[in-house]
């Protein structure tokens, strides 16, 4: 009799712990709907219809016909895509490797240092090396193959991030335990690469979609590809319905990849803990020497050189510090929204992530695909979407204030940060949880106690991304932003036009070094963490 | 101990909530249209293409002149940004704005077809030469700027300067010349003007031979002149304030108006219309009057824009010479605003873009 009363009240825990999580998975995905997916819903239903109202496939015509000017982007899209996605990650994953398992001096430096490029802006990193070589090698500088290297240099610490959390993720027992009877070159083939390929082929289709997506590099690099079309269809034809159109073959190309991604890779985790084991007996010799040279040559490529090369640009400003004191309220005000959306970015998306990956397979395989999916339209069309939707009666204090910027980073970095936590929870063994769910702990406490507590650098980096993707965020503000003071890219692309490169490329220095002030601070001075030797 | 129908609800009622946001309320209805100009808010809302470093000070000074709070949104250089035509397309069933001020005629026109703009004939429009006015009233034209070659003065002597666009076809340019894709911005503007003077087939095959002249198609019109002055290219095709920038900063470059005996200098005026549906109309006709005032076509001639005013009364900037002093190239706007987008494809598969 009691122990049926005690099971009862079990179920019925059971029960109400499942509706409260089935009600906290709901918020965040009618969030995700409402920011992400409705504007991109809204513009791809609008493009079917005619002016006249009626159902029409006027837009799609060009595109249908594929002929050969399509077909040309089309492959220009796709082999930018995955030379930008194949070099960052050829350069990325053994520099992860080395931060991860490499013992060596300055090593927090370094880690820094290496991931300046992700907060240099790739129209800025196009515009520098475009003074690089643009005069000495026009052959190279303006091609298919700069737009690659550009991009892929561009990138490469977010597969050098994922790379490095996740070989210090490997069960290093793993390792040893093949390294008894194998070299440690076929350990590292056999047992090590296996385990990391998830997290490194997710980064992989993230590079592959923010390269497809992207559009300052192609344009200036003379490359065309379908982002320079749709900013076509836009900027000259002022034609909205078509310029959604041309947003969908990148869309598609997305998807070919995601579903390829998920049906070469299935589901598979890398669960560890992590050991803190010495580093150093892992690698040495020759190898080691090479990583660093690669470091170095790295640094001196994908850093040094676009710094160098826009601050000898910078170095003839007549008034630098008129350039910095103009533009405190933007830089002050792009600070607070990046900030603010990036934490709301990732209060929707952890749960979205943590849900996506306690999902049965082919549901969570779905969501991925429509994180990166919705991830890939281009950012115009994410722009007159939000417009077409928030600029109505009973939203105009939103839709008329800065907070109208904050639901434009919502709508297009929930996903990809999504994404990445997806992965990330993954990580985190489901027999933890379900040992505090038995031991009567309801889901909010698993959640608060067990799960975000075990990623708390996962959210950490994270929100790092999102506010550095944010802070550079263009395409989406520059429409939505209301009158008044906006954020410093706005301001600096509104003032480049009649300003000379001089101050243009202090512009953009500045931009530079105003996110990466907070970034030092948070990388540099973070408390050093306690060695278990 | 919350029961699963409570959860229920509380499920229904945040869906149906977040629903009603996404879905409820057309566009426009219940808001008052405020179109009766006597009503004064205090408050008006311009969209300006013109470049923030000059039309800041402008509206600025509007400001402290009226007591009216003056809110801007400041578009980009055209080719790097899909710009606030956009916007105003997009918020056309529920304007922000309610006056756009744009520094070409191209985007101007394309709303006027798209029913974004409203007529206002403003008084001060008197005296602006008729062809620089919508007889309709849906924009009024101010303050000028030019198209104009633009050479590298170490490399290029003043006499040897192309004085026609033609001259750009010469073999002995072969790879020396840039100019900004044609499909965006003033340069979209002059080549649309070029079809509407010249006919299809003359302006087909300028462009046939400027291709074969291996001419260098740059993303902007500040890019063209910095690839002259730096010598990358000896000439190019650009607009007046651009040179201006290069001259204030010393650099080695010179313009000339090209064709200013034959076809004529293209001549692109600001252009400043009332926003249909406007919210607060009546302070944007007050707005538009002072932007058509003989004070800002002065100022807009004194500042490094180097406008050249349509009025004649206004004194024309340093080192440009006055409008009455070259033949403007006659041009039907609306005409060339028709030709838009058939010109922008026929580029497209003459220059390869």
């Amino acid at each position: 009799m009691e122990t049926n009363q005690k099971q009862r009240s079990y179920f019925a825990k059971v029960y109400s712990r499942f509706s409260l999580r089935g009600l906290i998975f709901f918020v965040a995905a009618a969030a995700f709907f409402c920011f992400s997916v409705l504007p991109v819903v809204y513009m791809a239903a609008s493009s079917f219809v005619s002016e006249q109202g009626a159902f029409s496939l006027e837009n799609y015509k060009e595109l249908l016909s594929f002929d050969e000017r399509r077909r040309a982007l089309l492959l220009n899209s796709t082999a930018l895509g995955f030379g930008a996605a194949c070099l960052s990650t050829l350069i990325g994953v053994p520099l992860g490797f080395l931060l991860a398992r490499v013992e060596f001096t300055f090593k927090k430096l370094w880690r820094f240092v290496l991931l300046v490029p992700l907060v240099i802006p790739p129209y800025i990193f196009a515009l520098a090396w475009v003074l690089m070589l643009g005069r000495l090698e026009p052959e190279i500088a303006y091609s298919l193959i700069g737009a690659i290297i550009v991009l892929g240099l561009c990138f490469y610490p977010l597969p050098m991030l994922a790379a490095e959390a996740a070989f210090r993720q490997v069960d290093r027992r793993m390792e040893e335990a093949a390294l008894l009877a194998a070299s440690p070159f076929r350990a590292f083939w056999q047992i090590t690469m296996p385990l990391i390929a998830p997290v490194v082929s997710a980064v992989f289709l993230i590079v592959f979609v923010l390269s497809v997506a992207e559009f300052g590099v192609p344009g200036l690099l003379r490359v065309r590809v379908f982002t320079t079309e749709v900013f076509t269809a836009f900027a000259a034809l002022y034609d909205i319905g078509a310029a959604t159109a041309l947003a969908v073959p990148a869309s598609f190309v997305t998807l070919l990849a995601a579903i390829f991604a998920a049906k070469l890779l299935g589901e598979k985790t890398l669960i560890g803990r992590r050991q803190n084991l010495a580093a150093a007996n892992s690698t040495r010799g020759v190898f080691r020497l090479a990583l660093l040279a690669g470091a170095y040559i790295v640094l001196v490529a994908a850093v040094l050189l676009p710094i160098l090369t826009l601050s000898s640009e910078a170095f003839a400003v007549r008034s630098l510090s008129k350039v910095v004191l103009d533009s405190a309220a933007a830089i002050a005000n792009s600070l607070l929204l990046s900030a603010i959306g990036a934490g709301l970015v990732v209060v929707i998306s952890v749960v979205l992530g943590y849900a996506r990956s306690r999902a049965k397979t082919n549901r969570g395989w779905f969501a991925d695909v429509v994180f990166l999916v919705i991830f890939a339209v281009p950012s115009t069309v994410v722009g007159v979407g939000i417009i077409a939707l928030w600029n109505r009666g009973g939203l105009e204090t939103i839709y008329t204030s800065q907070a109208i910027i904050v639901v434009g980073y919502l709508a297009r970095f929930t996903p990809v940060a999504a994404l990445i936590f997806g992965g990330i929870v993954r990580q985190i063994p489901h027999s933890i949880e379900e040992a505090a769910a038995i031991s009567g702990a309801n889901w909010l406490r698993v959640f608060g106690r067990i799960v975000l507590p075990n990623m708390k650098n996962g959210i950490a980096g994270v929100w790092l991304i999102t506010f550095i993707f944010t802070f550079g965020e263009l395409g989406t503000t520059l429409l939505v932003a209301p009158p008044g003071e906006t954020t410093l890219p706005v301001r600096i692309y509104t003032l480049i036009a009649n300003t000379p490169p001089s101050e243009v490329a202090a512009l953009a220095l500045l931009q530079i070094a105003v996110i990466l002030l907070p970034l030092a601070f948070l990388i540099l001075w973070r408390k050093p963490k306690k060695r278990t030797a | 101990m919350k029961t699963f129908i409570e959860n229920r609800a509380l499920f229904l009622l945040i869906g149906s909530l977040i629903l009603n946001l996404a879905c409820a309320s057309p566009p426009n209805t219940g808001r008052s249209i405020g179109n009766d100009s006597a009503a004064t808010s205090g408050e008006v809302t311009i969209y300006v293409s013109q470049d923030r470093v000059f039309s800041e000070p402008v509206l600025r000074e509007y400001e402290k002149k009226t007591g009216v709070k003056v809110n801007v949104v400041y578009d980009t250089e055209e080719t790097k940004s899909t710009g606030l035509a956009n916007k105003l397309l997009a918020e056309k069933n529920r304007p922000q704005a309610d006056v756009f001020w744009s520094n070409e005629p191209v985007r101007t026109l394309v709303l006027k077809k798209n029913g974004v703009l409203a007529a206002y004939k403003s008084p001060q429009a008197e005296g602006i030469p008729a062809n620089f006015k919508d007889p309709e009233g849906f924009w009024t034209g101010f303050s000028a700027r030019c198209r104009v070659i633009v050479y590298n003065t170490n490399l290029v002597k003043p006499d040897e300067a192309p004085k026609s666009i033609f001259d750009l076809t010469d073999p002995k340019w072969k790879g020396q010349v840039a100019i900004a894709d044609p499909r965006f911005g003033s340069t979209s503007f002059h080549i649309a003007a070029l079809y509407t003077e010249l006919g299809e087939e003359k302006a087909d095959d300028l462009f046939r031979r400027l291709k074969a002249n291996d001419v260098k198609i740059v993303p902007g019109n500040s890019v063209v002149r910095d690839m002259a002055a730096r010598g990358e290219v000896k000439i190019g095709l650009t607009d007046t304030d651009d040179v201006n920038v290069a001259l204030q900063d010393k650099q080695p470059v010179a313009m000339v108006f090209p064709d200013r005996d034959g076809i004529g200098v293209p001549v692109m005026p600001n252009m400043v219309s009332l926003i249909q549906n406007a919210p607060n109309a009546g302070e944007g006709m007050r707005l538009i009057d002072y932007l058509l005032s003989p004070e800002v076509e002065r100022k807009l001639a004194e500042s490094e824009a180097v406008q050249i005013p349509l009025r004649r009364g206004v004194e024309p900037p340093r080192n440009i010479p006055p409008l009455a002093s070259f033949k403007p190239m006659t041009l039907d706007y609306a005409k060339a605003a028709d030709r838009l987008e058939d010109v922008t494809r026929r580029l497209q598969d003459i220059l390869g873009l």
